[in-house]
Protein backbone atom coordinates (compact mmCIF):
# COMPACT_ATOMS: atom_id res chain seq x y z
CA UNK A 1 0.00 0.00 0.00
CA UNK A 2 1.51 3.21 -0.91
CA UNK A 3 1.80 5.83 1.82
CA UNK A 4 0.23 9.35 2.52
CA UNK A 5 1.61 11.97 0.45
CA UNK A 6 2.82 14.12 3.23
CA UNK A 7 5.30 11.42 4.00
CA UNK A 8 6.35 10.97 0.29
CA UNK A 9 6.86 14.22 -0.13
CA UNK A 10 8.74 14.91 2.98
CA UNK A 11 10.71 11.82 2.03
CA UNK A 12 11.58 13.13 -1.21
CA UNK A 13 12.35 16.74 -0.28
CA UNK A 14 15.47 14.80 2.40
CA UNK A 15 16.80 13.06 -0.02
CA UNK A 16 15.79 9.55 1.45
CA UNK A 17 13.54 8.20 -1.69
CA UNK A 18 14.05 9.65 -5.13
CA UNK A 19 10.60 10.67 -6.80
CA UNK A 20 11.50 7.57 -9.38
CA UNK A 21 11.86 5.10 -7.28
CA UNK A 22 8.28 6.53 -5.90
CA UNK A 23 7.03 6.28 -9.16
CA UNK A 24 8.63 2.96 -9.44
CA UNK A 25 6.60 1.46 -6.52
CA UNK A 26 3.20 3.15 -7.92
CA UNK A 27 3.57 1.58 -11.04
CA UNK A 28 4.13 -1.92 -9.41
CA UNK A 29 0.93 -1.62 -7.64
CA UNK A 30 -1.28 -0.38 -10.22
CA UNK A 31 0.07 -3.42 -12.55
CA UNK A 32 -0.43 -5.40 -10.06
CA UNK A 33 -4.00 -4.21 -8.70
CA UNK A 34 -5.93 -2.56 -11.37
CA UNK A 35 -6.52 -5.60 -12.97
CA UNK A 36 -8.87 -6.89 -10.55
CA UNK A 37 -10.34 -3.53 -10.16
CA UNK A 38 -10.72 -1.27 -13.55
CA UNK A 39 -10.05 1.52 -12.23
CA UNK A 40 -7.59 3.30 -14.69
CA UNK A 41 -9.19 3.91 -18.60
CA UNK A 42 -5.43 5.01 -19.44
CA UNK A 43 -1.97 5.43 -17.73
CA UNK A 44 0.33 8.54 -18.68
CA UNK A 45 3.62 6.72 -17.64
CA UNK A 46 5.76 8.54 -20.22
CA UNK A 47 4.56 11.59 -18.89
CA UNK A 48 5.23 10.37 -15.00
CA UNK A 49 8.84 9.54 -15.86
CA UNK A 50 9.08 12.90 -17.26
CA UNK A 51 7.45 14.45 -14.36
CA UNK A 52 9.22 12.56 -11.70
CA UNK A 53 12.62 13.04 -13.43
CA UNK A 54 11.95 16.86 -12.93
CA UNK A 55 12.05 16.33 -9.52
CA UNK A 56 14.41 14.61 -8.90
CA UNK A 57 16.89 17.08 -10.83
CA UNK A 58 15.36 19.80 -8.80
CA UNK A 59 16.73 18.07 -5.14
CA UNK A 60 19.93 17.55 -6.98
CA UNK A 61 20.18 21.19 -8.14
CA UNK A 62 19.71 21.79 -4.78
CA UNK A 63 16.37 24.02 -5.07
CA UNK A 64 13.05 23.88 -3.28
CA UNK A 65 10.91 21.28 -4.14
CA UNK A 66 7.11 22.05 -4.08
CA UNK A 67 4.45 21.03 -1.54
CA UNK A 68 3.46 17.87 -3.63
CA UNK A 69 7.00 17.16 -4.99
CA UNK A 70 6.77 13.53 -6.16
CA UNK A 71 3.41 12.63 -5.27
CA UNK A 72 1.81 10.39 -7.78
CA UNK A 73 -1.80 11.18 -8.69
CA UNK A 74 -4.78 10.39 -11.67
CA UNK A 75 -7.79 11.57 -12.12
CA UNK A 76 -11.64 11.15 -13.13
CA UNK A 77 -11.74 10.92 -16.65
CA UNK A 78 -13.81 14.00 -17.32
CA UNK A 79 -10.19 16.21 -16.58
CA UNK A 80 -8.56 17.40 -19.64
CA UNK A 81 -5.12 15.72 -19.63
CA UNK A 82 -3.15 16.93 -22.81
CA UNK A 83 -2.69 14.10 -25.62
CA UNK A 84 -5.40 12.29 -23.89
CA UNK A 85 -9.49 12.11 -24.90
CA UNK A 86 -11.45 13.51 -22.75
CA UNK A 87 -13.66 10.79 -22.51
CA UNK A 88 -16.31 11.55 -19.26
CA UNK A 89 -16.86 7.81 -19.41
CA UNK A 90 -18.79 8.29 -22.65
CA UNK A 91 -18.42 6.47 -26.10
CA UNK A 92 -19.74 9.29 -27.60
CA UNK A 93 -16.50 11.17 -26.69
CA UNK A 94 -14.54 8.54 -27.65
CA UNK A 95 -13.35 9.88 -31.41
CA UNK A 96 -12.85 13.47 -30.40
CA UNK A 97 -9.63 15.07 -30.11
CA UNK A 98 -6.92 14.66 -27.50
CA UNK A 99 -7.30 17.47 -24.82
CA UNK A 100 -5.02 20.47 -26.38
CA UNK A 101 -3.54 21.26 -22.43
CA UNK A 102 -4.37 19.86 -18.65
CA UNK A 103 -7.46 20.88 -17.26
CA UNK A 104 -6.51 24.42 -14.66
CA UNK A 105 -6.90 22.00 -11.41
CA UNK A 106 -4.15 19.20 -13.30
CA UNK A 107 -2.42 22.50 -14.42
CA UNK A 108 -1.69 23.43 -10.73
CA UNK A 109 -1.40 19.86 -9.37
CA UNK A 110 1.86 19.82 -11.70
CA UNK A 111 2.78 23.31 -10.51
CA UNK A 112 3.09 21.61 -6.66
CA UNK A 113 5.18 18.65 -7.86
CA UNK A 114 2.91 16.00 -8.59
CA UNK A 115 2.92 13.28 -11.00
CA UNK A 116 0.07 12.22 -12.77
CA UNK A 117 -0.08 8.71 -13.95
CA UNK A 118 -3.23 8.26 -15.58
CA UNK A 119 -6.99 8.55 -15.98
CA UNK A 120 -10.04 7.07 -13.87
CA UNK A 121 -13.00 5.01 -15.20
CA UNK A 122 -16.04 6.59 -13.78
CA UNK A 123 -20.27 6.35 -14.41
CA UNK A 124 -21.38 7.25 -17.93
CA UNK A 125 -21.20 11.07 -18.14
CA UNK A 126 -21.18 11.95 -14.16
CA UNK A 127 -24.77 10.60 -14.22
CA UNK A 128 -25.48 8.20 -11.10
CA UNK A 129 -23.53 7.07 -8.11
CA UNK A 130 -22.31 3.40 -9.47
CA UNK A 131 -19.29 3.03 -12.06
CA UNK A 132 -21.14 0.44 -14.01
CA UNK A 133 -19.82 2.08 -17.10
CA UNK A 134 -21.52 0.22 -20.31
CA UNK A 135 -18.53 1.31 -22.22
CA UNK A 136 -15.88 0.87 -20.12
CA UNK A 137 -16.54 -1.52 -17.31
CA UNK A 138 -17.31 -1.87 -14.03
CA UNK A 139 -15.18 -0.51 -11.21
CA UNK A 140 -15.27 -2.84 -8.35
CA UNK A 141 -14.79 -1.95 -4.66
CA UNK A 142 -11.36 -2.84 -3.35
CA UNK A 143 -12.59 -4.20 -0.15
CA UNK A 144 -15.18 -6.66 -1.42
CA UNK A 145 -14.77 -7.34 -5.48
CA UNK A 146 -18.38 -8.53 -5.58
CA UNK A 147 -19.44 -4.95 -4.82
CA UNK A 148 -19.28 -1.61 -6.73
CA UNK A 149 -16.97 1.43 -5.89
CA UNK A 150 -19.72 3.60 -6.17
CA UNK A 151 -19.52 6.59 -8.31
CA UNK A 152 -19.64 8.61 -10.40
CA UNK A 153 -16.32 8.97 -9.49
CA UNK A 154 -15.66 5.20 -8.79
CA UNK A 155 -11.92 4.93 -10.08
CA UNK A 156 -10.57 7.40 -8.28
CA UNK A 157 -11.76 6.47 -4.94
CA UNK A 158 -11.03 2.46 -5.42
CA UNK A 159 -7.57 3.46 -6.81
CA UNK A 160 -6.87 5.05 -3.53
CA UNK A 161 -8.95 2.60 -1.12
CA UNK A 162 -6.51 -0.39 -2.94
CA UNK A 163 -3.64 1.54 -1.96
CA UNK A 164 -2.21 2.38 -5.72
CA UNK A 165 -2.32 6.07 -4.97
CA UNK A 166 -2.61 8.58 -2.37
CA UNK A 167 -4.21 11.22 -4.17
CA UNK A 168 -6.92 11.04 -7.02
CA UNK A 169 -9.02 14.09 -8.70
CA UNK A 170 -12.59 13.54 -8.88
CA UNK A 171 -16.35 15.26 -9.67
CA UNK A 172 -19.23 15.82 -7.23
CA UNK A 173 -22.41 16.94 -8.64
CA UNK A 174 -24.82 15.59 -6.66
CA UNK A 175 -21.81 13.39 -4.23
CA UNK A 176 -20.03 11.54 -6.63
CA UNK A 177 -17.17 12.30 -4.59
CA UNK A 178 -18.76 11.84 -1.15
CA UNK A 179 -20.25 8.66 -2.12
CA UNK A 180 -17.62 6.73 -3.53
CA UNK A 181 -15.23 7.71 -0.83
CA UNK A 182 -17.95 6.66 1.57
CA UNK A 183 -18.39 3.35 -0.36
CA UNK A 184 -14.48 2.42 -0.58
CA UNK A 185 -13.50 3.80 2.58
CA UNK A 186 -11.15 6.83 1.74
CA UNK A 187 -11.30 10.50 2.73
CA UNK A 188 -12.84 12.88 -0.04
CA UNK A 189 -13.23 17.05 -0.02
CA UNK A 190 -16.50 18.06 -1.68
CA UNK A 191 -15.34 21.75 -1.44
CA UNK A 192 -17.98 24.86 -1.74
CA UNK A 193 -19.31 25.40 -4.49
CA UNK A 194 -16.74 27.96 -6.59
CA UNK A 195 -13.94 26.89 -4.88
CA UNK A 196 -12.06 25.19 -6.88
CA UNK A 197 -11.84 25.97 -10.69
CA UNK A 198 -13.43 23.32 -13.21
CA UNK A 199 -12.19 25.15 -16.79
CA UNK A 200 -10.83 22.13 -18.78
CA UNK A 201 -13.21 19.69 -17.34
CA UNK A 202 -16.28 17.91 -19.18
CA UNK A 203 -19.12 19.64 -17.68
CA UNK A 204 -22.46 17.70 -16.36
CA UNK A 205 -25.05 20.35 -14.28
CA UNK A 206 -23.56 23.57 -14.33
CA UNK A 207 -25.44 24.58 -11.42
CA UNK A 208 -23.78 21.81 -9.24
CA UNK A 209 -20.69 20.50 -10.71
CA UNK A 210 -17.75 20.59 -8.00
CA UNK A 211 -14.33 19.27 -8.61
CA UNK A 212 -12.10 17.61 -5.21
CA UNK A 213 -9.53 15.17 -4.44
CA UNK A 214 -9.30 12.03 -2.78
CA UNK A 215 -6.69 11.00 -0.59
CA UNK A 216 -5.17 8.32 2.25
CA UNK A 217 -4.85 10.95 4.71
CA UNK A 218 -6.46 13.94 5.75
CA UNK A 219 -3.02 15.66 5.70
CA UNK A 220 -2.78 14.98 1.51
CA UNK A 221 -6.28 15.94 0.83
CA UNK A 222 -5.29 19.47 2.41
CA UNK A 223 -2.30 19.69 0.51
CA UNK A 224 -4.08 19.01 -2.76
CA UNK A 225 -6.79 20.86 -2.08
CA UNK A 226 -4.36 24.28 -1.28
CA UNK A 227 -2.80 23.40 -4.55
CA UNK A 228 -5.73 23.23 -6.54
CA UNK A 229 -6.92 26.90 -4.93
CA UNK A 230 -7.04 30.02 -6.62
CA UNK A 231 -9.36 32.28 -8.83
CA UNK A 232 -9.78 31.57 -12.01
CA UNK A 233 -11.75 34.19 -14.10
CA UNK A 234 -12.49 31.56 -17.19
CA UNK A 235 -14.88 29.65 -15.16
CA UNK A 236 -17.91 31.78 -14.38
CA UNK A 237 -18.94 30.34 -10.81
CA UNK A 238 -15.41 30.06 -9.59
CA UNK A 239 -15.44 32.79 -7.23
CA UNK A 240 -12.92 34.87 -7.31
CA UNK A 241 -11.43 34.38 -3.71
CA UNK A 242 -7.35 34.46 -2.56
CA UNK A 243 -6.00 31.29 -1.66
CA UNK A 244 -7.12 30.07 1.63
CA UNK A 245 -4.50 27.72 2.59
CA UNK A 246 -6.06 24.63 5.17
CA UNK A 247 -2.85 22.28 5.30
CA UNK A 248 -0.39 24.04 7.65
CA UNK A 249 -3.13 23.77 10.44
CA UNK A 250 -5.50 21.06 11.06
CA UNK A 251 -6.42 21.27 14.24
CA UNK A 252 -10.07 21.73 15.37
CA UNK A 253 -10.78 25.07 16.82
CA UNK A 254 -11.58 24.93 20.61
CA UNK A 255 -15.14 25.12 21.25
CA UNK A 256 -16.09 24.30 18.10
CA UNK A 257 -19.79 23.74 18.06
CA UNK A 258 -21.44 20.23 16.21
CA UNK A 259 -24.23 19.29 15.96
CA UNK A 260 -25.68 15.55 14.52
CA UNK A 261 -28.15 15.70 11.33
CA UNK A 262 -31.51 13.65 12.48
CA UNK A 263 -34.50 13.96 10.65
CA UNK A 264 -33.67 12.88 7.02
CA UNK A 265 -30.52 12.48 7.44
CA UNK A 266 -31.37 9.63 10.11
CA UNK A 267 -34.36 8.20 8.30
CA UNK A 268 -32.49 7.24 5.39
CA UNK A 269 -28.86 6.02 7.40
CA UNK A 270 -29.23 2.16 7.81
CA UNK A 271 -27.95 0.51 11.36
CA UNK A 272 -24.24 0.63 9.74
CA UNK A 273 -24.59 4.11 8.32
CA UNK A 274 -26.06 5.32 11.60
CA UNK A 275 -23.37 3.36 13.62
CA UNK A 276 -20.87 5.70 11.72
CA UNK A 277 -22.38 8.41 12.71
CA UNK A 278 -22.62 7.58 16.45
CA UNK A 279 -18.82 6.93 16.38
CA UNK A 280 -17.61 9.54 14.72
CA UNK A 281 -19.84 12.31 17.29
CA UNK A 282 -18.96 10.89 20.03
CA UNK A 283 -14.90 11.23 19.22
CA UNK A 284 -15.91 14.74 18.26
CA UNK A 285 -17.68 15.44 21.47
CA UNK A 286 -21.23 15.71 19.57
CA UNK A 287 -24.43 15.27 21.70
CA UNK A 288 -27.00 17.84 20.23
CA UNK A 289 -29.15 16.37 17.21
CA UNK A 290 -30.69 18.85 14.59
CA UNK A 291 -32.56 18.96 11.40
CA UNK A 292 -32.32 20.78 8.10
CA UNK A 293 -36.17 20.63 7.47
CA UNK A 294 -35.93 20.84 4.10
CA UNK A 295 -33.28 18.21 3.28
CA UNK A 296 -35.92 15.95 1.06
CA UNK A 297 -37.06 19.02 -1.17
CA UNK A 298 -33.71 20.09 -1.55
CA UNK A 299 -32.82 16.73 -2.89
CA UNK A 300 -35.94 16.79 -4.79
CA UNK A 301 -34.59 20.38 -6.11
CA UNK A 302 -31.56 18.58 -7.17
CA UNK A 303 -33.17 15.89 -9.01
CA UNK A 304 -35.29 18.28 -11.45
CA UNK A 305 -32.07 20.66 -12.01
CA UNK A 306 -29.52 17.75 -12.77
CA UNK A 307 -32.50 16.29 -15.20
CA UNK A 308 -33.14 20.02 -16.97
CA UNK A 309 -29.88 20.98 -17.56
CA UNK A 310 -27.79 17.24 -18.19
CA UNK A 311 -30.86 17.14 -20.67
CA UNK A 312 -30.59 20.30 -22.11
CA UNK A 313 -26.80 20.07 -22.81
CA UNK A 314 -26.74 16.18 -24.38
CA UNK A 315 -29.58 17.25 -26.60
CA UNK A 316 -27.44 17.63 -29.47
CA UNK A 317 -26.06 14.37 -29.80
CA UNK A 318 -29.05 12.06 -28.01
CA UNK A 319 -30.52 13.45 -31.46
CA UNK A 320 -28.04 12.05 -33.77
CA UNK A 321 -26.58 9.32 -31.29
CA UNK A 322 -29.12 8.07 -29.08
CA UNK A 323 -27.41 4.06 -29.18
CA UNK A 324 -23.79 5.31 -28.72
CA UNK A 325 -25.52 6.55 -25.06
CA UNK A 326 -25.18 3.59 -22.61
CA UNK A 327 -29.10 2.05 -21.49
CA UNK A 328 -28.91 3.61 -18.30
CA UNK A 329 -28.42 7.09 -19.18
CA UNK A 330 -30.08 7.83 -22.11
CA UNK A 331 -33.88 7.61 -21.51
CA UNK A 332 -33.40 9.88 -18.41
CA UNK A 333 -31.21 12.14 -19.95
CA UNK A 334 -34.16 12.90 -22.87
CA UNK A 335 -36.87 12.69 -19.96
CA UNK A 336 -34.61 15.92 -18.68
CA UNK A 337 -34.42 17.45 -21.03
CA UNK A 338 -38.54 17.44 -21.61
CA UNK A 339 -38.91 18.89 -17.58
CA UNK A 340 -40.96 22.18 -17.92
CA UNK A 341 -39.51 25.67 -17.48
CA UNK A 342 -42.03 26.44 -14.13
CA UNK A 343 -40.38 22.56 -12.39
CA UNK A 344 -36.96 24.38 -13.28
CA UNK A 345 -38.07 27.83 -11.79
CA UNK A 346 -39.51 26.18 -8.34
CA UNK A 347 -36.62 23.71 -7.79
CA UNK A 348 -34.04 26.93 -8.07
CA UNK A 349 -36.74 28.86 -5.33
CA UNK A 350 -36.70 25.91 -2.83
CA UNK A 351 -32.62 25.85 -3.23
CA UNK A 352 -32.80 29.16 -2.07
CA UNK A 353 -35.06 28.67 0.75
CA UNK A 354 -33.05 25.36 1.73
CA UNK A 355 -29.21 27.31 1.54
CA UNK A 356 -31.13 30.05 3.92
CA UNK A 357 -32.15 27.17 6.29
CA UNK A 358 -29.01 25.85 6.51
CA UNK A 359 -27.81 29.50 6.80
CA UNK A 360 -29.97 29.77 10.09
CA UNK A 361 -28.37 25.90 11.23
CA UNK A 362 -24.91 27.61 11.12
CA UNK A 363 -26.19 29.95 13.57
CA UNK A 364 -26.20 27.78 15.87
CA UNK A 365 -23.26 24.97 14.95
CA UNK A 366 -20.16 25.18 13.14
CA UNK A 367 -20.40 21.70 11.89
CA UNK A 368 -22.75 19.23 10.77
CA UNK A 369 -22.55 15.52 11.02
CA UNK A 370 -24.61 13.34 8.68
CA UNK A 371 -23.40 9.75 7.09
CA UNK A 372 -22.22 9.73 3.48
CA UNK A 373 -24.52 6.94 1.78
CA UNK A 374 -27.10 5.04 3.54
CA UNK A 375 -25.65 1.80 3.55
CA UNK A 376 -22.17 -0.16 2.77
CA UNK A 377 -21.44 -0.76 -0.87
CA UNK A 378 -23.74 -2.66 -2.83
CA UNK A 379 -23.45 -5.83 -4.74
CA UNK A 380 -22.49 -4.94 -8.51
CA UNK A 381 -25.54 -5.02 -10.42
CA UNK A 382 -28.07 -4.93 -7.32
CA UNK A 383 -31.47 -3.04 -8.64
CA UNK A 384 -32.19 -1.90 -5.19
CA UNK A 385 -31.54 -0.81 -1.56
CA UNK A 386 -33.62 -1.63 1.59
CA UNK A 387 -33.20 1.39 4.14
CA UNK A 388 -34.98 0.32 7.03
CA UNK A 389 -37.63 -1.11 5.44
CA UNK A 390 -38.17 1.22 2.54
CA UNK A 391 -36.50 0.46 -0.81
CA UNK A 392 -35.15 2.55 -3.00
CA UNK A 393 -33.53 2.45 -6.89
CA UNK A 394 -29.18 1.79 -5.72
CA UNK A 395 -28.56 3.99 -8.77
CA UNK A 396 -30.24 7.49 -7.59
CA UNK A 397 -30.50 6.18 -4.09
CA UNK A 398 -27.13 6.22 -2.80
CA UNK A 399 -26.69 9.72 -3.52
CA UNK A 400 -29.95 10.15 -0.77
CA UNK A 401 -27.97 11.92 1.54
CA UNK A 402 -25.51 13.58 -0.40
CA UNK A 403 -27.68 15.33 -2.51
CA UNK A 404 -29.42 17.70 0.04
CA UNK A 405 -25.77 19.37 0.58
CA UNK A 406 -24.39 19.58 -3.06
CA UNK A 407 -27.83 21.51 -3.70
CA UNK A 408 -26.63 23.82 -1.73
CA UNK A 409 -23.47 24.10 -2.19
CA UNK A 410 -21.70 23.60 1.28
CA UNK A 411 -18.03 22.14 1.58
CA UNK A 412 -18.41 18.64 3.30
CA UNK A 413 -15.24 16.24 4.11
CA UNK A 414 -16.05 12.19 3.85
CA UNK A 415 -14.10 10.40 6.47
CA UNK A 416 -13.73 7.05 6.16
CA UNK A 417 -15.58 5.05 9.02
CA UNK A 418 -16.02 1.24 9.84
CA UNK A 419 -19.01 0.53 11.72
CA UNK A 420 -18.87 -3.07 12.28
CA UNK A 421 -22.46 -3.62 11.03
CA UNK A 422 -23.88 -6.02 9.17
CA UNK A 423 -25.81 -9.65 8.34
CA UNK A 424 -22.53 -11.14 7.52
CA UNK A 425 -18.95 -11.18 8.11
CA UNK A 426 -18.49 -9.36 4.76
CA UNK A 427 -20.67 -6.48 5.07
CA UNK A 428 -19.38 -6.35 8.86
CA UNK A 429 -16.01 -5.46 7.17
CA UNK A 430 -16.95 -2.37 4.72
CA UNK A 431 -17.24 1.03 5.76
CA UNK A 432 -19.64 3.36 5.44
CA UNK A 433 -18.06 7.05 5.57
CA UNK A 434 -19.22 10.27 7.52
CA UNK A 435 -19.85 13.86 6.10
CA UNK A 436 -18.69 16.59 7.74
CA UNK A 437 -20.39 20.01 6.60
CA UNK A 438 -19.44 23.18 7.70
CA UNK A 439 -20.87 26.90 5.87
CA UNK A 440 -19.55 28.30 2.90
CA UNK A 441 -15.64 28.43 2.57
CA UNK A 442 -15.28 26.76 5.75
CA UNK A 443 -13.46 23.74 4.53
CA UNK A 444 -10.61 23.97 6.78
CA UNK A 445 -13.50 23.12 9.63
CA UNK A 446 -14.33 20.30 7.74
CA UNK A 447 -10.57 19.03 7.40
CA UNK A 448 -9.59 19.43 10.67
CA UNK A 449 -12.80 17.64 12.09
CA UNK A 450 -11.64 14.61 9.60
CA UNK A 451 -7.65 14.74 11.05
CA UNK A 452 -9.95 14.69 15.08
CA UNK A 453 -11.57 11.66 13.44
CA UNK A 454 -7.92 10.14 11.89
CA UNK A 455 -6.02 11.06 14.84
CA UNK A 456 -8.86 8.98 17.39
CA UNK A 457 -8.41 6.55 14.81
CA UNK A 458 -11.84 6.15 13.94
CA UNK A 459 -11.48 7.27 10.59
CA UNK A 460 -8.69 5.34 8.74
CA UNK A 461 -7.96 3.09 5.64
CA UNK A 462 -7.86 -0.38 5.49
CA UNK A 463 -4.32 -1.80 4.81
CA UNK A 464 -4.79 -4.05 1.69
CA UNK B 1 -49.62 1.32 -24.66
CA UNK B 2 -52.47 3.40 -23.16
CA UNK B 3 -54.50 5.87 -25.27
CA UNK B 4 -52.61 9.01 -24.82
CA UNK B 5 -56.00 10.41 -24.43
CA UNK B 6 -56.07 8.48 -20.99
CA UNK B 7 -52.66 9.16 -20.13
CA UNK B 8 -51.46 13.54 -19.81
CA UNK B 9 -48.16 12.42 -18.58
CA UNK B 10 -47.59 10.11 -21.50
CA UNK B 11 -49.60 12.67 -24.04
CA UNK B 12 -47.15 15.32 -22.69
CA UNK B 13 -44.26 13.11 -23.73
CA UNK B 14 -44.92 12.63 -26.75
CA UNK B 15 -45.84 16.19 -27.64
CA UNK B 16 -42.69 17.49 -25.85
CA UNK B 17 -40.42 14.75 -27.92
CA UNK B 18 -42.01 15.65 -31.00
CA UNK B 19 -41.27 19.65 -30.18
CA UNK B 20 -37.76 18.74 -29.50
CA UNK B 21 -37.12 16.98 -32.76
CA UNK B 22 -36.35 13.55 -31.14
CA UNK B 23 -38.22 10.48 -33.19
CA UNK B 24 -38.72 6.88 -30.95
CA UNK B 25 -40.67 3.80 -31.44
CA UNK B 26 -43.09 3.21 -28.67
CA UNK B 27 -40.85 0.37 -26.59
CA UNK B 28 -38.22 3.62 -26.19
CA UNK B 29 -40.96 5.90 -25.61
CA UNK B 30 -41.91 3.81 -23.01
CA UNK B 31 -39.09 4.23 -21.43
CA UNK B 32 -38.67 7.41 -21.74
CA UNK B 33 -42.46 8.15 -19.89
CA UNK B 34 -41.45 5.59 -17.05
CA UNK B 35 -38.41 8.46 -16.71
CA UNK B 36 -40.39 11.21 -16.90
CA UNK B 37 -42.94 9.72 -14.46
CA UNK B 38 -40.21 9.30 -11.82
CA UNK B 39 -38.99 13.03 -12.50
CA UNK B 40 -42.75 14.23 -12.15
CA UNK B 41 -43.26 11.89 -9.02
CA UNK B 42 -40.20 14.08 -7.37
CA UNK B 43 -41.16 17.72 -9.33
CA UNK B 44 -44.32 17.38 -7.38
CA UNK B 45 -42.29 17.54 -4.06
CA UNK B 46 -41.06 20.91 -5.15
CA UNK B 47 -44.52 22.19 -6.06
CA UNK B 48 -45.80 21.19 -2.48
CA UNK B 49 -43.07 22.68 -0.38
CA UNK B 50 -44.50 26.13 1.10
CA UNK B 51 -42.46 28.81 -0.06
CA UNK B 52 -43.01 32.97 0.47
CA UNK B 53 -44.22 34.38 -2.62
CA UNK B 54 -41.25 36.45 -2.72
CA UNK B 55 -38.42 34.16 -2.76
CA UNK B 56 -36.07 34.02 -5.70
CA UNK B 57 -34.41 31.27 -7.67
CA UNK B 58 -30.68 30.67 -6.73
CA UNK B 59 -28.64 31.14 -9.39
CA UNK B 60 -27.87 35.43 -9.87
CA UNK B 61 -26.49 36.30 -13.30
CA UNK B 62 -23.45 38.31 -12.49
CA UNK B 63 -22.26 40.19 -15.48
Amino acid sequence: MIGPAGDIAQQIAKGTRSAAAVLAECKALIEARDPDLNCFTAKTFERAEREAAAIDALYAEGKALPPLAGVPYAVKNLFDVEGLVTLAGAKINAGNAPAAADAKIVARMSRAGAILVGALNMEELAYGFLTENHHYGITRNPHDHTRGAGGSSGGSAAAVGAGMLPITLGSDTSGSIRVPASLCGVFGLKPTYGRLPRSGTYPFVNSFDHVGPFANSVLGLALAYDAMQGPDPTDPACAQRAVEPASASLSLPRGTRIGILGGWFHEWADPAARRSVQLAAAALGATEWTELKSAEVARAAAYIVTGAEGGALHRPRLLQQYEDFGPASRSRLVAGGLIPASWVSQAQRVRRHAYREAMDLFERFDLLIAAAAPAVAPRVGQETLLINGRSIPTKAGLGVLTQPISCIGLPVCTAPVWPGEGESPQERALPVGVQLISGPWREALCLAAARTLEQAGIAKLSAL
Amino acid sequence: MTETHDNPLEAYVRAALALQGYTFDDVEIAEIVMQFARLETIARTVFEWPLPFASEPAPVFRP
